[in-house]
């Protein structure tokens, strides 16, 4: 009896170290991984209106959601095969890490600490949207710079770039503040129209989407002057080339048939001009026609059109989100392609 | 041959736990060479970089992550600390209430100890903070002229600056521990025979002097042991502070965590940080056991 | 009501104010305090409340962003559990139905995990998508169906003859008691995924109830301890007379005793337990409290907390309540002569 016990206890050790370590010899691309999962694992914030945020009817949408989208429609071909994980900001980081996440589309800045090797570790996806960082006063407090600032609470999201930056700018004009840290967003933006801090400071973006989701916006006032260069990214980890190309590829994708005017309405119309015209060779090769430009990448050669079909250019997915007829509206500016005089630009398909 | 068998049972024994453990370091081991994580706290020297809203002792940014963490505990200990002392009060004036004679005395005191035991802590948290706190008037309210004055920025009492982060937390962890200390409190006192009451009674004594001078130190040493164990959920509660923006221990690591990416590291320290918390809270409550016993 | 009757009697009164002043200037400022905070209390939910981010949003509370056209799905559960509690608390007669009542418990937490995920002839409903008080109440169950046997085994094991048994069950339970709560889910959420073999993925639900239940139980261990330890040494020296093993006195002896000992304390452990799935909120999962904090970053709902809170806070309340309630009913059913645990209590 005993005996039969300790065979099966050193069995089932064997194995179960065998499982540990045949994992550690298979050094498959998290690219395989997505692919035969079938499904996308999206790491986005939820509580972002206009980037990422849980709608009425219990779907998330937004710019960053869009771009999960696109991502699932390259990989998998299927747009809606994706499982959005809400992170705070604290969490996204590690589980990225942990592999919780396949992606992080989460209004992430790109600087150099996150992506170095001996920092975060992190490869990022080419810049989403330039933002940076400002601050948010009420107008009765005749706030209009940032020195009249000094010696007071300010709202700030904890864990953060935009803790950093604050911390920076405010060391760099030698005025004391207090920072009061909230765990999300929403708090941030709760402490402030409660008054408990003069100031609230974020991403010009957010800022502009809280505002507008105030019952009164006028009362409140954006200060001009920017502190900080915020490029958001979509991320992932470092040291998997295969991922974070083929990620890099499908946002040069979505700037790309901004440029070549290829819209969700006229993506099929382009794709059989592309197919009867043996001229169009830039487009053909674009579209899939011709060449092996996803093959490469180790996704299917019309990588192009399951994402534009899906999600439609950037210039689209901004309309839709960020446009004049949305709920948070924000000017395009830098955000324009390069074509318009904006920083938007994507390398040749070739 | 009874030894040899109970000993081979717990050879098998540490040899799954330590199968198991096994399995687990190994992976950890692997996932962290896969994703070039690795252990050090060298980290733990460099400057944080981040402000802190409320500093004990001298701090600026430019201070290492070890001196920030060490800013964090003193938060966490100094809420505790205090909550404590509001709470043990709370809990002694709640508890002997329900063994008043006044009947709404009575009934006020059990329906707080029913009310406050049945809501999470972190909502009661919430309400303190968001809906009591922060909806006090911008300007400071000046009651009683320049001693106590209270906006929703912070309160002022004498001249001591004290944040509403703090308030919010202090109140909301005193009432609810308030609200357990009273039933350990209540169970202290109905472990006291209930001959020991009448006799008081019978002396003249009144209710107050009685129950100071009898039933109390009578029921300590049942009391005791309940209020241990209160305050060691006191101190693991208060990391809730997260919630309402308050600097305590908690919180700043998780922003070390975030900003270093040093998760397991910055878990051991946190762990480490509430193993001292404990033991500071374990050791005082035993000499306080040990002079009881004395008296006794 | 005894105080009211002594008011209204003038002659009463006169006495009360003679014989016991403190007694009654503390009765009339509680009395002037009870209806100052009443009449503001009132007037509040009349004036100024509005219910609106309650009554518009029944549907998230109670099931989050779980997919509408499967709705009933999580509703009958919690529908069916609402009334097996009343029935449970109101029902006293005995027969069949007193007697299957036991196992239609057993069944509550099989039937809602198949009825939320989806099973034969149900369309399977991912974890991400629950939310709300099923998600609350499929933690807390989930849970406490793990923490309980666990909890049992680590106690025993703590009296175990045997020193490495004794002992590692002693240094998890004293560990996992000194940890606050939110480490342990931080843990959970973040940290086991390195702990465990490369892709192999357990979703965030299930690491939630695996860190509740790793946690709960050492509590768990701690109330059964104290039961077993209430148990009269000569029980067990009769029980060896008998000629029981030790295994049997464990099982037939000991736990059954310990256990109805240790419900009070048991039924702490639960409530707080049920409470303390709250704490998901602040690690992204939307359970009762999450929904709420969600529903208030609303552009519609900004800044009607004390609505909200007061919701939630009655929905807390009633549940936990109703488990209290639940849990003396489970006492007195297992206890055939409360009259003479009673007296024990009083000879005390």
């Amino acid at each position: 009896m005993t005996k039969r016990l300790i065979y099966g206890l050193i069995s089932l050790s064997v194995l179960l170290a065998g499982c540990a370590t045949i994992d550690t010899a298979s050094k498959n691309s998290r690219l395989d991984v997505i692919k035969n999962r079938g499904v996308l694992r999206c790491g986005v914030s939820g509580k972002i209106p206009g980037f990422s945020f849980l709608d009425g009817d219990g779907q998330y949408k937004g710019l960053d959601v869009d771009i999960c989208k696109a991502m699932a429609a390259a990989f998998i071909g299927d747009p809606t095969k994706v499982q959005y994980r809400p992170l705070t900001a604290p969490e996204r980081f590690t589980a990225l890490k942990t592999g919780e996440i396949d992606l992080l589309s989460r209004n992430t800045t790109f600087n150099l600490s996150r992506d170095a090797y001996q920092g975060n570790g992190l490869t990022f996806a080419p810049i989403v949207f330039h933002d940076g960082q400002g601050f948010m006063v009420k107008k009765q407090s005749r706030i209009e710079k940032i020195n009249q600032l000094k010696n007071s609470d300010i709202c700030v999201g904890s864990g953060t770039t935009t803790e950093q930056n604050l911390n920076d700018e405010f060391q760099r004009l030698g005025m004391a503040y207090r920072p009061i840290k909230y765990q999300d967003l929403n708090q941030v933006i709760a402490g402030y129209l409660q008054g408990r801090c003069k100031a609230m400071t974020s991403d010009k973006s957010q800022l502009a989407a809280a505002r507008s989701s105030f019952s009164n916006p006028n009362e409140h006032l954006i200060l001009n002057k920017t502190i900080s260069k915020e490029p958001l990214a979509p991320a992932s980890i470092g040291g998997d080339q295969r991922l974070s190309d083929a990620m890099r590829w499908v946002i040069f994708a979505l700037f790309r048939a901004e440029e070549l005017g290829i819209n969700q309405n006229n993506i099929y119309e382009k794709l059989n001009e592309a197919k009867t015209n043996q001229n169009l060779s830039s487009l053909r090769r674009f579209l899939g026609v011709d060449g092996e430009i996803g093959q490469k990448l180790g996704l299917p050669n019309d990588f192009v059109v399951r994402i534009i079909r899906s999600t439609g250019n950037y210039a689209e997915i901004y309309e839709r989100h960020l446009g004049p007829n949305s709920n948070v509206h924000i000017p395009r500016g830098q955000n324009n392609s390069y074509l318009n005089g904006g920083l938007l630009i994507s390398p040749p398909f070739k | 041959m009874r030894i040899p068998k109970s000993f081979l049972y717990q050879l098998i024994i540490a040899f799954i736990i330590s199968c198991i453990l096994g399995v687990l370091f190994n992976n950890l081991i692997v996932n962290l060479i896969r994703t070039g994580i690795g252990i050090n706290f060298k980290w733990l020297m460099r400057p944080a970089g981040f402000a802190l809203a409320e500093t004990s002792l001298p701090y600026k940014p430019s201070d290492t992550y070890a001196w920030a963490l060490f800013i964090g505990w003193i938060n966490s200990l100094k809420v505790i600390l205090f909550s404590l002392i509001l709470a043990t009060l709370l809990g002694i004036i709640a508890g002997t209430a329900r063994s008043s004679s006044n009947l709404l005395v009575k009934s006020i005191s059990s329906l707080y100890v029913a009310l406050i035991r049945q809501i999470p802590l972190l909502l009661q948290l919430f309400f303190w903070y968001f809906v009591a706190f922060l909806s006090l008037p911008n300007t400071p309210l000046e009651p009683i002229g320049k001693l106590l004055s209270l906006s929703n920025q912070s309160l002022r009492i004498a001249g001591v600056n004290i944040s509403v982060e703090f308030c919010a937390l202090l109140i909301g962890l005193t009432i609810f521990t308030g609200a357990s200390i009273a039933e350990v409190v209540r169970g202290g006192l109905n472990s006291v025979n209930r001959g020991q009451w009448e006799s008081f009674r019978s002396l003249g004594l009144n209710e107050r002097l009685g129950l100071i001078h009898i039933i109390i130190p009578q029921s300590l040493p049942a009391i005791i042991p309940g209020l241990t164990s209160q305050y060691l959920n006191l101190a693991k509660n208060s990391t809730l502070a997260i919630a309402v923006g308050y600097a305590d221990i908690y919180a700043v690591s998780d922003t070390t965590i975030t900003q270093t990416g040093r998760a397991i590291e910055g878990f051991i320290i946190l762990l480490a940080s509430f193993l001292v918390l404990n033991l500071l809270i374990t050791g005082s409550m035993n000499i306080l056991n040990k002079l009881v016993m004395r008296i006794k | 009501m005894k105080f009211i009757k002594k008011n209204l009697n003038l002659f009463s009164l006169k006495r009360w104010i003679r014989n016991k002043p403190v007694d009654f200037i503390v009765t009339m400022f509680l009395m002037l305090l009870i209806l100052w905070v009443a009449t503001l209390i009132v007037s509040w939910f009349i004036l100024e409340a509005n219910w609106n981010v309650v009554s518009d949003n029944l549907d998230l509370y109670a099931i989050g962003s779980y997919p509408a056209d499967q709705k009933w799905r999580p509703m009958i559960w919690m529908l069916s559990l609402s009334t097996l509690t009343i029935i449970t608390l109101t029902w006293r007669r005995k027969g069949i139905l007193q007697k299957s009542l036991p196992w239609i418990w057993i069944l509550m937490l099989p039937s809602g995990l198949v009825l939320m995920a989806g099973g034969p002839g149900l369309i399977p409903v991912a974890s991400h998508k629950w939310g709300g008080l099923a998600l609350t109440l499929i933690l807390a169950l989930s849970s406490a169906f793990i923490a309980m046997p666990l909890g049992i085994l680590l106690a025993l094991g703590r009296r175990s003859k045997l020193a490495i048994i004794k002992y590692s069950c002693g240094i998890y339970i004293d560990s996992m008691r000194s940890v606050p709560l939110i480490a342990i889910l931080f843990f959970g959420q973040l940290l086991i995924p390195l702990f465990l073999p490369v892709e192999f993925d357990i979703n965030r639900v299930v690491r939630a109830i695996l860190a509740f239940a790793v946690f709960a139980a050492a509590y768990v261990a701690e109330d059964v301890r104290g039961g077993l330890q209430a148990i009269p040494k000569t029980q067990v020296e009769a029980a060896e007379a008998l000629g029981l093993n030790p295994k049997q006195i464990a099982i037939l002896i000991m736990l059954p005793q310990a256990l109805r000992t240790a419900i009070p304390a048991l039924t702490n452990q639960a409530i707080g337990l049920l409470q303390n799935t709250s704490l998901m909120a602040i690690l992204g999962l939307v359970e009762l409290l999450g929904i709420s904090r969600s529903l208030l970053a609303n552009p519609n709902f900004m800044g009607r907390y004390l609505e909200v809170y007061v919701w939630i806070a009655a929905v807390y309340w009633l549940i936990c309540t109703s488990m209290a309630l639940l849990a003396r009913r489970l006492e007195q059913e297992l206890d055939p002569n409360i009259l003479t645990i009673k007296s024990n209590e009083i000879s005390n």
